[in-house]
């Protein structure tokens, strides 16, 4: 496999992570985040100056990375998940961009140079097992009471309260699992990249993470999954100049969202069920799902 | 006996708009109430300060004797209080089954290492949820509907289905705010045989508020009428009926009680 | 630090939030008709930069036509926005948050067209404002600082007057307050979105030009709308008396920061401000606390 190939999917492979982590706070939570870059910044920078200053091994600097994203995620939930959607957006935000300037202005990171000389550990094995446990875990915990829990959050808030749910612990639950996941995919882009920046974890990586969630459809892990790889390998796919690249996928946006609000698969998921109905003709109802929904 | 619900003194206002004062009411275990008022008076703020939707100004409100004045509304329903809303408030893009089944998840005692790995635990638990939730369905005759999605149910068996997900709590107590809304007269007559089977099940203490007169009249023992946010008469169906300030109340007047 | 200096910062700092204060109550009227803010906002004010300069190097028109023209330009591309997409997505009964989703694809949008059709190099405004600073007193103010404080000011004044005194202005009002009820009782709520929308894009195209004046013309120029965005999370979203305050405000500050803290500090600060302002008090100074009814 080539290099180019093979560095093609390291990069879809951590998006996905990325995403998947969006996926469950927007998705199904319906908590918008313009913040989660920093979540990833957060992964890359712990994980990348250990390794890199203190001779941390690989695996343990991911932990300590995901880790810390998923500590700082419980300190900022405490302080702004109060906050209605709007305010809650801008507080992430804020924190996104607050970070990338502290980061910027800080010796341990490099500032605004950026980090340098980070082991390059990530494979491609380490990033697809990483997928793979990623989606199992995902798909496991959306489908039990945790993930119902959020989805009832998300549909109704005022009825979740009313039938008992903690609205507060479970959104918490849900952006700390998100930041988790962020902090992961950051440490694998660490040290993928051996070099990272304030700027590869700006505001517009944010928005790319919450619009690739909504492109593969809210309420979809599959579709997230979709999306991810397309919105990853098009551009590259396109090799046109990055301008219009960028350009179409301004426009793409602008489109999905005005025209297909559902997105890819809104709300629906992959199923056995599928499989069996594209094989099969129908025959009669079955309560059995893999449903999201 | 201790009540189920004990209101005293309950005052809220919003900023200078006083919307409950002084409201006092026991619930005893095992009745009906109906709370009824004319529109604006007050009613669906009473049952959000008892869910805890809203902080009261003043007052305290225990429930089995226990203080609940200030609680959060998920702590008010885990203790066994059910409720449904005035303007229907389902999953709507959830099914049938997934919205009582979610519901049921005070019984779901796994955690998060049993729901990763799948351990049995989890899978037998899930199992016993699901049956709860069919089981509640059929109470409700809705169990042929449990794939379809919520807000495609016709208003009627939207109603029933938000009553059958406020019993999965397990509730003591249920409120309902205006149950027969939107209902004709063969409609109600139905959701009045309805709650009354349901009562008898389940052995609940019903608060209800209502427009529908005769719902209101058929099945409540005890009525307490709200009128600008101060209770201005209680009694039975009977006494309240023959009682000139309630009926000036709804119609406009100057008649005091 | 001497008085001068002060003041002359101050002035200096004013001058920036007025600057601010025309992007911050474009901000500030949308988000009080649509409940979003609207984050291409920035980029309709880099556009009407950019119709200005361009108009400007044909040399077919004076300087001041010119810019009216940008002021119109950026007007009509804002109220494309509105149609083409906003519009659309209301009539979905999407989300809210679609609003901001399509304003980000809105915002790349302009921004990579205007790459791709004007290119990445800077562009100067030709100096047509003199240089040399003017004199009052001990304090010298640059001529520019001076007469954009005069045309924010100007415009600022014209639009309160416009809110607060006109039927127009009460009709907006109304829609802000109930669109149900506001069409209800006749009002052309569509119409008057638009018309929103043409308005707050014109004081985001003066916003461009005044910038594109001070500074260079560049297809990311639009990013200081972040500025103004702040400034209307702190004077209470959708106040327009609020977006003038916040952007003021933080004129004032980011000056005296710089000045007296350290340069590099500025956005550090103003970032921070977000997060205080959402931590302390999130609905700003004026903006309405609007609470759900069972």
């Amino acid at each position: 496999m080539s290099g180019y190939v093979s560095g093609l999917l390291i990069l879809v492979g951590i998006n996905i992570i990325a995403v998947l982590g969006v996926s469950i706070l927007t998705g199904f939570t319906r908590l918008f985040s313009f913040g989660n870059a920093g979540f990833m910044a957060i992964g890359a920078y712990t994980a990348g100056i250990l390794s890199s200053r203190f001779g941390v091994p690989f695996i343990p600097a991911l932990i300590a990375g995901a880790l810390m994203a998923g500590l700082i995620s419980l300190a900022l939930g405490k302080l702004t998940l109060g906050l209605k959607g709007d305010y809650f957006l801008i507080a992430t935000l804020g924190f996104g961009e607050s970070l990338r300037v502290l980061i910027e202005n800080i010796e341990i990171t490099g500032g605004a140079r950026g980090l340098a000389n980070i082991p390059p550990r990530t494979t491609l094995l380490v990033v697809w097992v990483s997928v793979v446990i990623a989606i199992i875990g995902a798909w496991n915990f959306l489908h039990s009471k945790y993930g119902r829990n959020l989805m009832a959050i998300r549909e109704q808030e005022m009825a979740a309260d009313a039938v008992g749910i903690d609205t507060a612990k479970f959104k918490t639950l849900a952006f700390m699992i998100s930041a988790i996941y962020a902090g992961w995919a950051g440490g694998l882009f660490s040290h993928y990249y051996t070099f990272i920046s304030p700027i590869s974890f700006a505001l517009s990586k944010s928005a790319e993470l919450t619009i690739t969630v909504v492109v593969g459809g809210l309420g979809s892990l599959t579709g997230s999954i979709i999306a991810t790889i397309l919105l990853t390998l098009l551009p590259e796919l396109l090799r046109a100049a990055s301008v219009y690249r960028m350009l179409f996928y301004g426009i793409a946006v602008v489109l999905i969202v005005t025209l297909r609000p559902n997105g890819l698969l809104g709300y629906r998921e992959f199923s056995w069920e599928w499989i069996k109905r594209l094989i099969a003709p129908k025959s009669g109802s079955s309560i059995e799902k893999g449903d999201a929904s | 006996m201790t009540a189920v619900l004990e209101i005293e003194e309950l005052s809220k206002s919003f900023g200078g708009v006083q919307a409950i004062c002084n409201f006092s009411l026991c619930v005893e275990p095992r009745r009906i109430y109906g709370l009824i008022g004319p529109n604006g008076a007050g009613k669906t703020t009473i049952f959000n300060t008892i869910t805890g939707i809203y902080q009261p100004t003043e007052g305290t409100i225990k429930f089995e004797g226990r203080d609940i004045t200030g609680s959060k509304p998920y702590q008010v329903a885990q203790l066994g209080v059910g409720r449904t809303f005035q303007n229907i408030r389902l999953f709507t893009n959830l099914s049938v089954l997934d919205n009582v089944y979610i519901a049921c998840h005070m019984d779901a005692d796994y955690g998060l290492l049993e729901t990763m790995l799948r351990l049995p635990k989890f899978r037998r638990t899930e199992q016993h949820l699901k049956d709860k939730a069919m089981s509640l369905l059929e109470l409700v005759g809705l169990q042929d509907e449990a794939d379809a999605i919520a807000g495609s149910l016709p208003y009627g068996h939207q109603r029933k289905l938000e009553i059958a997900r406020s019993l999965a709590l397990n509730p003591r107590l249920v409120l309902l705010d205006e149950p027969a809304a939107g209902m004709n007269a063969e409609e109600s007559t139905e959701l009045v045989a309805f709650i009354r089977a349901l009562y008898e099940k389940f052995d609940l203490t019903i608060l209800m508020i209502e427009h529908h007169m005769d719902v209101v009249m058929k099945l409540c023992q005890e009525i307490a009428v709200l009128d600008f946010g101060r209770k201005i008469a209680q009694g039975t169906p009977a006494e309240i009926k023959a009682t000139p300030c309630v009926i000036e109340a709804y119609l406009g007047g100057e008649m005091p009680c | 630090m001497s008085v001068q200096l002060l003041i002359q910062q101050l002035i200096n700092g004013v001058s920036i939030g007025g600057v601010y204060a025309l992007m911050a109550t474009g901000y500030a009227l949308i988000y009080s008709l649509l409940g979003f803010s609207n984050w291409a906002h920035g980029d309709v004010a880099m556009v009407g930069a950019y119709i200005g300069i361009l108009t400007l190097t044909t040399g077919a028109v004076p300087f001041w036509v010119a810019v009216i023209i940008a002021i119109l330009g950026a007007g009509l591309v804002s109220i494309l926005n509105e149609r083409l997409a906003y519009r659309r997505i209301r009539n979905n009964n999407s989300p809210t948050m679609f609003l901001m989703i399509a304003a980000m694809g809105l915002s790349v949008t302009l921004q990579n067209a205007i790459l791709v059709i004007v290119g990445p190099k800077f562009k100067t405004y030709p100096q047509i404002v003199p240089v040399k600073a003017v004199a009052l007193g001990e304090i010298k103010i640059g001529t520019l600082d001076l007469l954009s404080l005069a045309i924010a000011a100007v415009a600022l004044v014209a639009l309160t007057f416009l809110i607060n005194r006109t039927k127009f202005g009460l009709a907006v009002k109304a829609a802000a307050s109930d669109m149900q009820v506001a069409s209800l009782l006749g009002i052309n709520v569509d119409k008057y979105i638009g018309l929103v929308f043409g308005l707050a894009g014109c004081l985001a195209g003066v916003a461009g030009v005044l910038l594109g004046m001070k500074y260079t013309v560049y297809p990311q120029m639009g990013n200081v709308a972040l500025k103004a965005f702040i400034a209307s999370v702190f004077g209470g979203l959708g106040s327009v008396p609020g977006a003038i305050v916040g952007a003021l405000a933080i004129g004032v500050m980011e000056v005296l920061v710089s000045g007296y803290v350290h340069a590099g500090m500025r956005d550090l600060f103003t970032f921070s401000l977000l997060v205080a302002i959402l931590l302390v008090r999130p609905r700003g100074l004026f903006g309405k606390n609007v609470e759900e009814k069972a």
